[in-house]
């Protein structure tokens, strides 16, 4: 027995002489790559607007709040979880964002404020899960419901939330500024990212905090055993996503500048496909955050490319959620197929 | 001690204990909640949640899941309206069969999807999901289609002798799935299948059969919720369902089912969909708003089965 795995794993870390055809060669990154090559070229061929500046703009634009909360939930899949709550917990950060302003609290506490907010609905999720002992489905289910359900009596219960226009100068530039000031040119959001993915991808790979994320999610036991703080881990995970949710929502309400009770509806489910078409394993431990970028990007040139085509042929824009549906299952496919020719290499070998 | 007492008593008790309690509450504080009206317009409103719970449940038990129910919805009730605004329309009761047949066409593909290429039943559903909607949107242009005709209104909002035809579907297929599960062969092997899949396979168990025979079944539930919903609505849409596979998951999990497989029993969940539609109208009746009720059914979902988790774990901790 020991043999065996012996041999499996000689085989496994030798990535660089690998059997089978291009796909099975490549990695996640590589097919999600060639993905959104394959996307961009098509529409760039197809429409004449896709390359321009503007629109290039307005794509850059569409991703924030996908790709901030998608920084979350990757923490939360790699440690095995899952949270649905992510779009409730963002819609009831934009809530208090908007009733924090109106207060007249300066844009910078608003912010912080309010991701504070959604770090604290993560960490209720963190507590059930880790300590009570519930499913982090069920858990964030009831968030979910819970957190809606709270911001929507809120919103309809305070007469200033009901419209939920914010007019503070300085929390709309939050998400609306562009670098340089002045020319249009690098939107502030698009420097959140970048900070936002060096920052999580530095800690993911080279801190303690980090590996430990890794090693909870693949073997919890072994985690355990090893004298990780399995509990605590998994807390932290879950206060990040919540947190990002806040973040998200900060993000949202100053490029809207209008906080609904119902903003962020169905975020959950976009920012799972994300995560899933980047990469992350469901089971946990596996994936990086390069791949979730990479699928972020994917998914909004896929609702620009639509308008565009929409625009130039006349095809249904509709077509988009479709196109989403496929490509999350033809990603899922491949991953499967790639891990199948491995096995078998493996076998093979043996 | 007291405990071992308490033991006897199961969650499924508990449950009904539950509901009793709610219908005794509702009853005192609102005089209109136990007239004929309400009671009827009650057990109308349930059997379509309903309906998707139980199939819901099955699926849970073995160990999978169906997040595409709702798309599904939406996706076959714009079918049906489409079909029936045709310049000449068809049948109805062609209609009826395309609705429920391309119910079961949709959870088969899920099923086969999940079972023959052995992908994540999590991550097929969310994309048969966004291309059952997307479909929809596409077919619709977003928009309802009038569907007003006697016979689905009949099936979703008409009666036979007082009692809802609605709830009378509802019924039948709780017959239907609770005999399959507690008596048939099949029943056994979902939850073998969902206490141990490994074992269950060692054991020479089908698994990918037994799941998609469960796929199927959830989608002829799809099926049986989609002429229920067309006939109260009188629309097809693609939001139509938006939503439900939450509430059916919801309601299972109320009814004792385990997220991780292998545990849940028809009464249990039958008490669980009844639990959230009396919630429900209760509320609704007494006059606390909608958005409340939502607050209310997270925490309640939450402690419910954070009650479960710690009468199980209190059995056996490793």
């Amino acid at each position: 027995m020991d043999n065996i795995d012996n041999k499996a794993k000689g085989a496994e870390s030798q990535p660089n002489r690998p059997k089978g055809n291009f796909v099975s060669r490549s990695n996640t990154s590589g097919t999600l790559i060639a993905l959104l090559a394959i996307l961009v070229l098509g529409f760039g061929l197809l429409t004449k607007n896709f390359f321009t500046f503007v629109n290039l703009k307005a794509i850059v634009s569409e991703i924030p709040i996908f790709a901030v909360v998608g920084v979350g939930m990757t923490f939360v899949i790699l440690i095995a979880g899952l949270d649905l709550s992510v779009g409730s917990v963002l819609g009831f950060s934009v809530i208090c964002g908007v009733l924090f302003s109106n207060l007249g609290l300066p844009a910078w506490v608003v912010v912080i404020a309010s991701v504070i907010v959604g770090g604290v609905l993560g960490f209720i999720n963190g507590l059930l899960i880790t300590k009570v002992g519930v499913n982090p489905v069920v858990t964030t289910l009831g968030m979910m419901a819970a957190a809606r359900g709270a911001d929507s009596w809120l919103a309809l219960g305070v007469p200033l939330l009901k419209v939920g226009r914010v007019y503070d100068e300085k929390l709309l530039g939050f998400g609306r500024q562009y670098i340089p000031a002045g020319a249009p040119i690098l939107p502030i959001t698009l420097i959140y990212i970048v900070v936002i993915y060096l920052v999580a991808a530095y800690v993911l790979k080279y801190t303690r905090f980090g590996r430990n994320v890794y090693a909870v999610g693949a073997n919890p036991y072994a985690a355990k055993l090893a004298g990780i703080k399995v509990d605590r881990i998994k807390l932290l995970a879950y206060v990040i996503s919540g947190a990002m949710a806040g973040f998200g929502g900060m993000i949202l309400l100053a490029q809207l500048g209008l906080g609904r009770n119902d903003a962020g509806t169905g975020v959950e489910l976009q920012v799972i496909t994300v995560c899933l078409l980047g990469g992350i394993s469901l089971a946990g431990g596996r994936g990086n955050l390069f791949g979730v970028l990479v699928a972020v990007l994917i998914i909004t040139v896929i609702e620009n490319g639509m308008v565009q085509l929409q625009s130039v042929y006349g095809i249904s824009y509709f077509w988009d959620r479709v196109a989403k549906g496929v490509v999350l299952l033809a990603a899922i496919l491949i991953d499967h197929y790639r891990q199948n020719v491995r096995q078998k290499a493996v076998r093979i070998r043996q | 001690m007291a405990s071992s007492k308490l033991r006897t008593i199961n969650s499924t008790h508990i449950l009904y204990g539950i509901l009793i309690l709610l219908f005794v509450t509702f009853s005192i504080l609102s005089r209109d909640f136990l007239s004929a009206y309400n009671i009827t317009s009650m057990l109308a409103n349930i059997a379509y949640t309903g309906i998707l719970t139980g199939s819901m449940a099955l699926l849970m038990i073995s160990g999978c899941i169906d997040l595409s129910v709702g798309g599904a919805i939406g996706l076959i009730t714009s079918i049906m309206a489409l079909l029936h605004n045709l310049t000449p329309p068809l049948p109805t009761w062609l209609i009826l069969i395309i609705g429920l047949g391309s119910g079961v066409a949709f959870g088969t593909l899920n099923g086969l999807l999940v079972t023959r290429l052995r992908l994540n039943s999590i991550i097929v559903t969310l994309g048969t999901l966004s291309i059952a909607q997307g479909l929809a949107y596409v077919l619709t242009g977003g928009i309802s289609v009038q569907m007003l005709e006697p016979v689905t209104a009949f099936i979703g909002l008409g009666n036979i002798l007082r009692v809802p035809t609605a709830f009378l579907i509802f019924a039948l297929f709780y017959a239907g799935i609770g005999i399959l599960l507690a008596r048939s062969k099949l029943g056994r092997k979902v939850y073998y299948i969902g206490l141990n899949e490994r074992a269950a396979n060692l054991a020479g168990v089908n698994i990918a059969g037994t799941r998609l025979w469960l796929f199927v079944i959830s989608g002829f539930a799809v099926g049986l919720s989609s002429l229920i919903l067309i006939g109260q609505s009188g629309v097809g849409m693609p939001q139509l369902g938006t939503g439900s596979e939450m509430e059916a998951i919801t309601a299972a999990l109320l009814g004792g089912v385990a997220f991780a497989g292998g545990k849940g029993t028809i009464p249990g969940i039958l008490a669980g969909g009844l639990i959230i539609g009396v919630l429900y109208t209760g509320f609704t009746i007494i006059g606390v708003q909608w958005v409340q009720i939502q607050f209310f059914q997270g925490i309640i979902l939450v402690l419910v089965v954070a009650l479960y988790e710690s009468r199980l774990t209190k059995g056996r901790r490793y």
